[in-house]
């Protein structure tokens, strides 16, 4: 198990944002969450992200405890998260935005001797390995045409994608993505799974958040059903969609349309 | 020694409130314009100023002399807000360094108008209560009731009056507040002035009790901005409580550790306290 | 390439001769570090420190007293100034970053520190003579290849020492900037949640970014001290935070080079023109209130942005 999520409990003041959810990740896998809104799924990634703090509860990488530690210690220990509303350098380039992603990557390939990245004279060889993995990045997402646009110049789907595209450049072993197909059109869709599989294939251990079911139904091997804070259901999309509980919770509502 | 730490604690609250005057205005001006206005310490200076040459100079009654000083410091606002603030709204560094400019233009044009040399306001009110072993002053005390009554007064016009509800309205979400109709330009704008005219206030009052130099803005304010991130920022009883604070740690420092340091004393407490406590003691956690 | 923009400043001494003249370039030099060592952790990194003109301050009254009391060449002086700003930059860094507190408190904490050593220094009577300063009257000495051990004393000696100082300033900034060290400063201007998710460890990069600007101040400020003989406390006041400010904005905060136009602007500028101090004051604060709300780029940059944009 790559990822396990241990009776994990967040409250804030009086309300109780995940109650005691428990869940694991397996290497490899692409594990799709949803639930209504409320239901606990952003504030568990960010859980699992570091950017809070569980009030009960423990979150093991590779059987690690990561629960309470900073945003930066988790994604530099391969797990990064995507953000529901694209957080990007306005700025800068959309190359300028994924060079900073390449952060970690830089850290990785090189540790110290990155340092000789201050001295004066020119360092190609070491530029040109991070350069070519920012182009093959920028070329997955679909982002070439744009590239030396300003993040602040982009459309909403492009947007999405170059949040996709920064998180990539972390070499994530597992990635978390909030919400990433919503506000996205048909071929825009298409893109992100295209791009998802790919990483998969890569290597990569995916987790999905999302409302359209369909685009999780397609993209997830296992599927994960959250309600006010709770897990209510569990196992391959199909089932998990035709589960009593989760037809209870989304009773009268239809399929989010594509 | 007990005398001493009464006197001192005593004297510590009043200036505290006057602290906290500064401090209201300094709380009031962020929550509704999202900047820090720097120069709210010469808007003090200039009530102060206008009181002294209309109660010495001219020779008007006190609490007539204390009206156009007033009305002058919250002029001069308006000036400041209509040709400056307006375009830094919400914008914190860009505010603070306006304000900042425009401390140097006041403070400049006072020096003209006044030059360095102190000026002393004649008495107001001269005499002296006795509680127990300690005697303080009459004056300061009516200065200590007048602030501490403004600064309630403004706490319950924001709380019960309409004018209040919309700017806390507006401070919790503005694009709400201006679709339901609340003019926020004014707002702001009345914000800014009111806050002058509070400083300007003050300064009428400590021209009461201290000798006035061009350069007493600055120190003020920069009380002011301690006093408000104690009490926490937003919060208008805690600008009081914080100047009271901060007043009586800088008054009860001086006892009992070098009175050279004393402005340190104040600044270490509110760094201590910062970091224990953010949003500061009286402000909403974030 | 850039370094040609040196030139002109190199061959100054050859047509001018005017001591007034040089001195204001000497003033300027000196003042520039601290102008483009401020951008460091202002313009680039986003974070508005007033402790700068502390460091300035700090620095120039160590170094000046180590080397009057222990009789040592002004470079080994310059090793305590330097390691003691290390050192407060990393305990005052420590205390505001860890906290995550908004950007806002870090100017009013730094301000606070900035405050308390111009305290400390005032009434430290016994070492640091109080408001009545310090003469500073030994010379940094320069080995200079085929002229041997030179005194540095006299405008043309430091006209080249402090340009030198200068372009060695310009050097170190460019070279952090450029590197990924520069990046993430950027990113945690631009927006510091994302860079944390991105794996930055924005602590460590404040922290370094403050540091290495306060030891280029430190630099600045033993410099001037040098130059000018005599130190008071008012080298750590808001004041002269406040102008290092102003010749940054003036200037452009979004080049490394950009200060030091401004430092030139705010320091020739008032020599050039015949003012009494309080015309000065209003002058300075109405160019500090038109560059904010006129021109943001500062000089520097709007030029840049107009050649961008012909």
């Amino acid at each position: 198990m790559l990822l396990e999520v241990i009776n994990l409990t967040k409250r804030f003041g009086g309300l109780t944002a995940v109650t005691d959810v428990s869940l694991s990740i397996a290497a490899g896998e692409i594990v799709g969450i949803f639930g209504p809104n409320g239901s606990g799924k952003t504030t568990l990634i960010n859980l699992i992200a570091g950017i809070l703090a569980p009030s009960a509860g423990r979150i093991l990488w590779k059987t690690a405890e990561i629960q309470g530690r900073s945003p930066h210690t988790i994604a530099a220990a391969g797990v990064v998260k995507t953000f529901q509303n694209p957080q990007l350098f306005m700025e800068l380039s959309i190359y300028d935005n994924v060079a900073i992603a390449s952060h970690l990557q830089l850290r990785r390939r090189f540790g110290l001797n990155r340092v000789t990245e201050l001295l004066p004279w020119p360092h190609a060889s070491r530029h040109a390995e991070i350069a070519t993995a920012i182009d093959r990045v920028i070329t997955l997402c679909r982002l070439e045409a744009v590239r030396d646009r300003t993040a602040a110049s982009l459309s909403y789907g492009q947007e999405k994608m170059l949040g996709v595209a920064m998180a990539m450049m972390c070499d994530p072993e597992l990635l978390l993505l909030d919400e990433p197909a919503s506000g996205l059109g048909e071929d825009e869709i298409r893109t992100l799974e295209e791009a998802l599989r790919d990483l998969r294939d890569a290597g990569a251990t995916l987790c999905v958040i999302d409302h359209k079911v369909d685009f999780l139904a397609r993209i997830a091997d296992r599927a994960i059903a959250l309600q006010q804070g709770a897990m209510i259901a569990e196992g391959a999309p199909a089932s998990v969609l035709r589960h009593p509980r989760v037809v209870e919770a989304y009773l009268g509502r239809q399929h989010d349309r594509a | 020694m007990l005398q001493l730490l009464v006197g001192q604690t005593l004297n510590g609250v009043i200036v505290g409130t006057l602290y906290g005057i500064i401090a209201l205005g300094v709380t009031l001006t962020f929550g509704i314009t999202g900047i820090v206005n720097f120069a709210l310490g010469e808007f003090m200076m200039i009530g102060a100023y206008v009181t002294w040459y209309l109660f010495d100079v001219v020779g008007l009654p006190f609490p007539v002399a204390i009206w156009p000083a007033i009305a002058a410091a919250a002029a001069c606002g308006f000036a400041a807000d209509q040709l400056l603030f307006r375009f830094t709204r919400n914008n914190l560094i860009n505010g603070l360094l306006v304000s900042i400019g425009l401390i140097s233009i006041i403070e400049a044009a006072a020096l003209l108008l006044w030059t360095t040399t102190p000026k002393d306001m004649g008495y107001v009110l001269s005499g002296a209560v006795r509680l127990g072993e300690v005697s303080i002053p009459k004056m300061k005390l009516v200065v200590f009731a007048l602030l501490a009554a403004v600064m309630f007064l403004t706490y319950a016009a924001l709380s019960r009056t309409w004018i209040g509800k919309a700017a806390y309205a507006f401070s919790q979400n503005p694009e709400a507040a201006m679709l339901m109709g609340v003019r926020t330009d004014i707002l702001q704008s009345t914000v800014v002035v009111y806050s002058t005219a509070l400083a300007g206030f003050g300064g009428a009052l400590y021209a009461t009790l201290y000798s006035l130099e061009p350069s007493m803005g600055g120190l003020y304010i920069l009380k002011g901005v301690e006093a408000a991130i104690l009490g926490g920022i937003g919060s208008l009883i805690g600008s009081l409580a914080g100047g009271i604070i901060l007043g009586v740690t800088e008054a009860v420092g001086s006892i009992y550790l070098p009175g050279a340091f004393r402005d340190a004393y104040g600044l270490i407490f509110v760094v201590a306290i910062l970091l224990y406590r953010p949003s500061g003691l009286f402000g909403a956690e974030r | 390439m850039k370094a040609l923009l040196w030139v002109p400043f190199i061959v100054v001494p050859a047509f001018i001769q005017s001591n007034f003249i040089l001195s204001i370039f000497i003033f300027s030099f000196i003042l520039a570090i601290a102008a483009v060592s401020f951008n460091l952790i202002f313009g680039f990194t986003g974070q508005l420190s007033m402790f700068h003109s502390a460091a300035f301050g700090i620095a120039a009254y160590v170094t000046s007293l180590t080397a009057s009391i222990f009789h040592v060449s002004f470079w080994l002086a310059l090793f305590p100034a330097i390691g003691l700003t290390v050192f407060i930059s990393l305990v005052i860094g420590s205390i505001c970053f860890n906290f995550q507190l908004r950007a806002f408190y870090f100017a009013v904490i730094t301000l606070a520190f900035s405050e308390l050593a111009r305290l400390v220094i005032l009434n430290w009577n016994n070492i640091t003579n109080g408001t009545l300063g310090l003469m500073v009257l030994d010379k940094p000495f320069v080995w200079i290849p085929g002229a041997g051990l030179m005194k540095i004393d006299g405008m043309f000696g430091w006209y080249f020492f402090s340009l030198a100082a200068l372009i060695f300033t310009v050097a170190v900034c460019s070279l952090v900037l450029r590197s990924w060290i520069g990046r993430c400063f950027a990113a945690i201007r631009l927006n510091e949640d994302l860079a944390q998710t991105l794996g930055i460890d924005t602590f460590r990069y404040k922290l370094l970014s403050f540091t290495l600007a306060n030891t280029l101040a430190a630099i600045s400020g033993s410099l001037y001290a040098f130059y000018t003989g005599y130190i008071e406390p008012n080298y750590l006041s808001i004041n002269q935070s406040l102008d290092i400010i102003s010749m940054v904005l003036l200037g452009g905060r979004s080049s490394i080079v950009g200060p030091i136009a401004g430092a030139f602007m705010l320091t020739g500028l008032p020599h050039m023109i015949e003012l009494s101090a309080e015309a000065r004051a209003i002058l300075y604060g109405g160019v500090l209130i038109a560059t904010i709300l006129i021109l943001p780029q500062g000089l520097i940059g709007t030029l840049a942005s107009w050649r961008r944009a012909a």
